[in-house]
C-alpha cells in the first residue's frame, strides 16, 4: 500500500530541506502555550498562526501548521491536570483523573502520562494514517446517522453519571447537560429556548460553559486550601517522576491502544472528532477496567485514555481530508484553507499527483512526536511551576485568563457571560453534590446524539425498524446493551458481598 | 436605491475626476483609508467566503494602500456577523465578503433577525452558485428521470439530503411542485451546512442531495450531478442536464431561485454618508477584480473573478430576495 518511490521522495524532500524542519519547534511551542491557554482551541492556535503560513513554501508551511495541530493537542491536557479546566474540549476527560492525581501531589506523573500518551497517540495515528489512508477516508465517508447515534449513545451511556456517588442525581446532571446542548437551532431549522438572544442562535457557547462549570466547581472548593498539591513535599517537580509518568503508559498498552484506535476512527469522523473521542475513550476504560472505582480518584489509566485518544484524532482527522478533501473539524479546515492559499486543492487527485509530498507531511509528524517528546516534558517542567504558587494568586490569575479566553473564542462579551453563568451553576450543583463533569458530558454528546437521531428518524421517514438496514448501530448498541447487562450483574453481585459481609449472619 | 444613489455617485465621479490619479497612493492622499482595512466575513475559517477573502486581501492590499485582514464572525447563520457589521461605524474600514443572496434575506425570514434586506449595498458579487441534484458516484441512479419517476411512483422511496431554509429547499419545493411529487411525504434529511450535506451526498448516506455546486468541485470525481438549477450550461458540469432543459422535455414552465451569491457587500448607510469612502472602495475592489494577477491566482484556487459591478450586483441581490420572502413559508418550515 505504500508506493516506495513516492516514498523515497519524501525521504529526500525532508532530508533536503532546511526550511521543512526549522519550524517544527516553534510550531510545537505554539500549539503547547495556546492549548495550554484555556478557551483557545486547537483551531484558533492554528487560525492564528495561518497568515504567517503565505510566506512560506507548501511544505514548510503544512509542516508548521501541523506541528502547531501536535503541540495544542497537548497543550490542553497541562490546565487540565494543574488546575482541573481543559486547554481545549478534547482534554475534557483529562481532568477526570488527571486533576485528583494533581492534588494528591502526582502531577509530575499525570503529565508525564499525559505527554506519553499523546506522542505515542500521534505516531500511531499516522502510522495507521501512512498505511490505510485511502480505505480509513472511503469507510468514514459512509458512516450516516445510525452509526453516529449510537457511537453517541455508547458514550453517553458509559459516562452519562460520572463522578457521582448518586445515580439519581447523575442522571439529572446528564440531563441537564443535554437540555443545555439542545438549546439554538436543531439540524432542521426550528429554534429552541434561544429566548430571544441572538447569541444563543448557534446553542450555548460549548467552551466558555465547560471552563465556568469546571473551574468553578474546582476552585471554589479549593478556597480554604492555601496550595493545590496541600504537603509540601510533593511540591517538587522532578524531571524523574515525568519520565516514571512516562514508563507507566508503556506499562498500560492495552488502554494505550485502545485509546489510540478510538481516537483514530471517531476522530477520523466529520463533525465528530477529538474532544468526543478522548470521553469515549475514558469511558471504555472506566468500562472494561477490572476496578472501574478506583476511576476519577486519580487513576493514571484515565490520563492515558484520555490523551492516546485525543491525540490519536490528529491523524484520524487528516486522513479525510487528504484523500477527500473534506476537513473532519475547525483545525483541518485551516490546513485545507492553508492548502488554497498555496493554490493546492487537497483531495483525491492532490493524494494522487502529489503522494511525495503527502509522505512528507505523515513523515514529518513521526518526526514531531519524538520532538514533542522533549519539547513538550521542558514545558510541562516550566509549567508545573504552578503548583508551587499561593492559591490566593493561582486563582485569580486563572479567572481572568480564563475570562479573556471565553472571550476571545466567542469575540465577544458573549463568552464572559456564559462563563460567569455556568461558573455559578457550577458552583451551584456542586454544593448540592451533583456531579459536574456529567453536566459538560451531556453538553457536548447531547447535542451530537439529538442531531444524528433526528436525522435517523428522517432517513427512516418514521419508520423504527429502518434501523434493521444499518448493521452497523445494530451491532454497536447490541454490544453496549451486553456490555452494561454484564456490569449491572457484577455490581450486583458485588454490592450483595458487601452487604453480606457488613451483616454476618 | 438606485435612484437615491444618484446624487451623491455623481458627485463622487466628479471627484474623481477632478483630483484622482488612477493609481493607489494617489487615492490615499485624499486622507483615507489611513489605517488598515477589515474584511468581515460572516462564516468559520475554511469556507468559501473565507478563502475568497483571504485570496483578494493582498491585491485589495495592493489597491488601496492600506493593509487588509480577514476577520471571521460565524454564528445563527451570519445573523451575528450582520448584526456586528451593521454596528459598526460608517467609516469604510469594514467590508464584508459574504454569501449576501440569500443568506441575508433568509436570516431576516427565519431568524427574525432585526434589520432589513436595504440595509446592504452590494459592491460586486462574483461567485454565483446554482443549486445540484446529485447522487454518489457508486448509487445505481442515473438520470434526473429516474429520480422523478421513482418519486412520483412513491415518494417515500428515495431519501434526499438538503439544508433548511436555504435556496436549495425553494428549489427541491418548486421541483416536486412541477412534476406532481407529493413533497410532505419525501423522506428529507436536514443538514445545518452545505459541508455536511455534501459528505452525506458523496458517501451515499442519502440517495439523492440538493447542494450548492461549486462545493463539489474538489470531490467531483465522488459524485454525479443530475441536474443543476439554472439557465445556462455549467462550466464546472459540462455533462449535467441544466434545469430550463429537463423542464422543456417534462413539458412545464422552469422555476428556480439562484444558490449563494457571494462578494463583497458594504452597508447601505455607509454608501449614502460617505460617497467619496465608499468610491475609493469600490474602485479599489474593482481594479483588485480585474487585476490579472489576482484573476490568475484566486482562478487557481477555484475561485470567482467577475466583476458584476453594484448596479448588477444589487439587482441579482434584490431579486433573489423578493423571491425568498415569496417562499417564506416554505422556509419557515410551515
Amino acid at each position: 500500500m505504500i508506493d516506495t518511490a513516492a516514498f523515497a521522495g519524501a525521504v529526500a524532500m525532508l532530508a533536503g530541506s532546511l526550511d521543512a524542519w526549522v519550524w517544527v519547534v516553534p510550531g510545537l511551542l505554539i500549539g503547547l502555550v495556546f492549548g495550554a491557554l484555556p478557551g483557545i482551541s486547537v483551531s484558533m492556535a492554528m487560525a492564528l498562526v495561518l497568515p504567517a503560513t503565505l510566506y512560506m513554501e507548501f511544505l514548510p508551511a503544512i509542516i508548521f501548521l501541523t506541528s502547531v495541530y501536535t503541540g495544542a493537542g497537548f497543550g490542553g491536557s497541562i490546565p487540565a491536570v494543574l488546575i482541573n479546566i481543559p486547554g481545549t474540549s478534547s482534554a475534557v476527560a483529562t481532568t477526570f483523573d488527571g486533576y485528583p492525581m494533581a492534588r494528591q501531589g502526582r502531577h509530575n506523573e499525570a503529565l508525564g502520562a499525559a505527554l506519553f500518551a499523546s506522542c505515542i497517540g500521534v505516531l500511531i495515528s499516522y502510522l495507521v494514517l501512512l498505511l490505510l489512508v485511502q480505505p480509513m477516508a472511503e469507510v468514514v465517508l459512509r458512516i450516516g446517522p445510525y452509526e453516529m447515534a449510537a457511537i453517541g449513545i455508547w458514550g453517553m451511556v458509559l459516562l452519562g453519571s460520572i463522578g457521582g456517588a448518586s445515580v439519581a442525581k447523575g442522571l439529572f446532571a446528564a440531563g441537564l447537560g443535554i437540555l443545555f446542548g439542545t438549546v439554538g437551532m436543531n439540524t432542521a431549522g426550528y429554534m429552541r429556548g434561544d429566548m430571544g438572544i441572538p447569541w444563543l442562535l448557534d446553542g450555548i457557547p460549548t467552551i466558555p460553559a465547560m471552563v465556568g462549570l469546571l473551574a468553578a466547581s474546582q476552585l471554589f472548593a479549593l478556597v480554604n486550601a492555601k496550595f493545590i498539591v496541600e504537603a509540601e513535599s510533593e511540591r517538587r517537580i522532578s524531571l524523574r517522576r515525568i519520565l516514571a509518568g512516562g514508563a507507566m503508559v508503556l506499562r498500560s498498552p492495552l488502554t494505550l491502544l485502545r485509546g489510540s484506535a478510538i481516537g483514530v476512527f471517531v476522530g477520523a469522523v466529520p463533525g465528530i472528532g477529538s474532544s468526543i473521542a478522548n470521553l469515549l475513550s475514558y469511558g471504555e476504560a472506566k468500562r472494561s477496567a477490572a476496578d472501574p472505582s478506583a476511576f476519577g480518584k486519580g487513576d493514571v489509566r484515565g490520563v492515558i485514555a484520555a490523551e492516546s485518544a485525543n491525540s490519536s484524532s490528529e491523524g484520524g482527522s487528516m486522513a479525510t481530508m487528504l484523500a477527500l478533501g473534506i476537513p473532519g473539524g475547525g483545525a483541518t479546515a485551516i490546513l485545507l484553507a492553508a492548502f488554497a492559499m498555496h493554490n493546492v486543492i487537497g483531495g483525491p487527485r492532490f493524494m494522487e499527483q502529489s503522494r511525495d509530498v503527502v509522505y512528507a507531511i505523515i513523515l514529518s509528524n513521526f518526526a514531531q512526536a519524538a520532538i514533542l517528546v522533549v519539547v513538550g516534558t521542558i514545558f510541562v517542567y516550566g509549567a508545573s511551576t504552578i503548583v508551587r504558587l499561593p492559591l490566593r494568586y493561582l486563582i485569580p490569575s486563572v479567572l481572568v485568563v480564563s475570562t479573556m479566553g471565553a472571550f476571545a473564542i466567542e469575540g465577544s462579551i458573549a463568552g464572559p457571560i456564559t462563563l460567569f453563568v455556568f461558573a455559578v451553576l457550577g458552583w451551584l450543583l456542586s454544593r448540592y453534590g451533583f456531579p459536574v463533569a456529567a453536566v459538560v458530558v451531556g453538553l457536548l454528546l447531547g447535542r451530537l446524539i439529538e442531531t444524528e437521531m433526528l436525522r435517523a428518524w428522517q432517513l427512516a421517514g418514521g419508520d423504527p425498524w429502518y434501523v434493521l438496514n444499518y448493521p452497523w448501530a445494530v451491532a454497536i448498541v447490541a454490544l453496549m446493551l451486553v456490555s452494561l447487562a454484564l456490569s449491572v450483574r457484577r455490581d450486583i453481585r458485588r454490592r450483595r458481598a458487601v452487604r453480606d459481609a457488613a451483616s454476618p449472619g | 436605491m438606485t435612484t437615491t444613489m444618484h446624487g451623491p455617485r455623481r458627485r463622487a465621479l466628479l471627484a474623481a475626476g477632478a483630483g484622482l490619479v488612477a493609481t493607489a497612493p494617489a487615492v490615499r492622499a485624499q486622507g483615507f483609508p489611513e489605517r488598515p482595512i477589515t474584511l468581515l466575513v460572516p462564516f468559520a475559517t475554511g469556507g468559501y467566503n473565507d478563502r475568497l477573502a483571504r485570496a483578494m486581501a493582498p491585491f485589495l492590499q495592493k489597491h488601496i494602500g492600506q493593509p487588509v485582514t480577514v476577520m471571521n464572525r460565524p454564528g445563527g447563520a451570519t445573523v451575528l456577523g450582520n448584526t456586528f457589521f451593521l454596528q459598526q461605524p460608517d467609516d469604510g474600514y469594514m467590508m464584508m465578503v459574504h454569501s449576501a443572496a440569500p443568506f441575508i434575506p433568509v436570516s431576516i425570514i427565519t431568524r427574525n433577525a432585526r434589520y432589513r434586506v436595504e440595509d446592504f449595498f452590494m459592491i460586486n458579487l462574483p461567485s454565483r452558485d446554482a443549486t445540484v441534484l446529485a447522487c454518489a458516484a457508486d448509487k445505481p441512479i442515473r438520470t434526473v428521470e429516474e429520480v422523478v419517476a421513482s418519486l412520483r411512483r412513491d415518494p417515500r422511496s428515495l431519501s434526499v439530503g438538503i439544508q433548511p431554509a436555504s435556496a436549495d429547499l425553494v428549489n427541491f419545493a418548486l421541483f416536486c411542485q412541477a412534476h406532481g411529487i407529493e413533497r410532505s411525504r419525501v423522506r428529507v434529511v436536514t443538514y445545518d451546512g452545505g459541508g455536511p450535506a455534501r459528505n452525506a451526498i458523496a458517501g451515499g448516506v442519502v440517495d439523492v442531495g440538493l447542494v450548492g455546486a461549486e462545493g463539489f468541485l474538489p470531490i467531483k470525481e465522488r459524485i454525479r450531478p443530475l441536474l443543476i438549477f439554472s439557465d445556462e450550461k455549467s462550466t464546472d458540469y459540462p455533462d449535467a442536464p441544466i434545469l430550463t432543459e429537463h423542464a422543456r422535455v417534462a413539458g412545464f414552465a422552469p422555476q428556480f431561485v439562484e444558490g449563494s451569491q457571494r462578494g463583497f457587500v458594504v452597508a447601505s448607510r455607509f454608501v449614502q454618508a460617505q460617497p467619496e469612502r465608499y468610491r475609493i472602495l469600490l474602485q479599489a475592489v474593482e481594479r483588485a477584480t480585474k487585476d490579472p494577477d489576482c484573476i490568475a491566482t484566486l482562478g487557481g484556487q477555484q475561485l470567482a473573478t467577475t466583476w458584476y459591478g453594484p448596479e448588477a450586483s444589487n439587482r441579482a441581490y434584490r431579486a433573489t430576495s423578493a423571491l425568498m420572502e415569496r417562499y417564506a413559508e416554505l422556509l419557515r418550515g410551515n
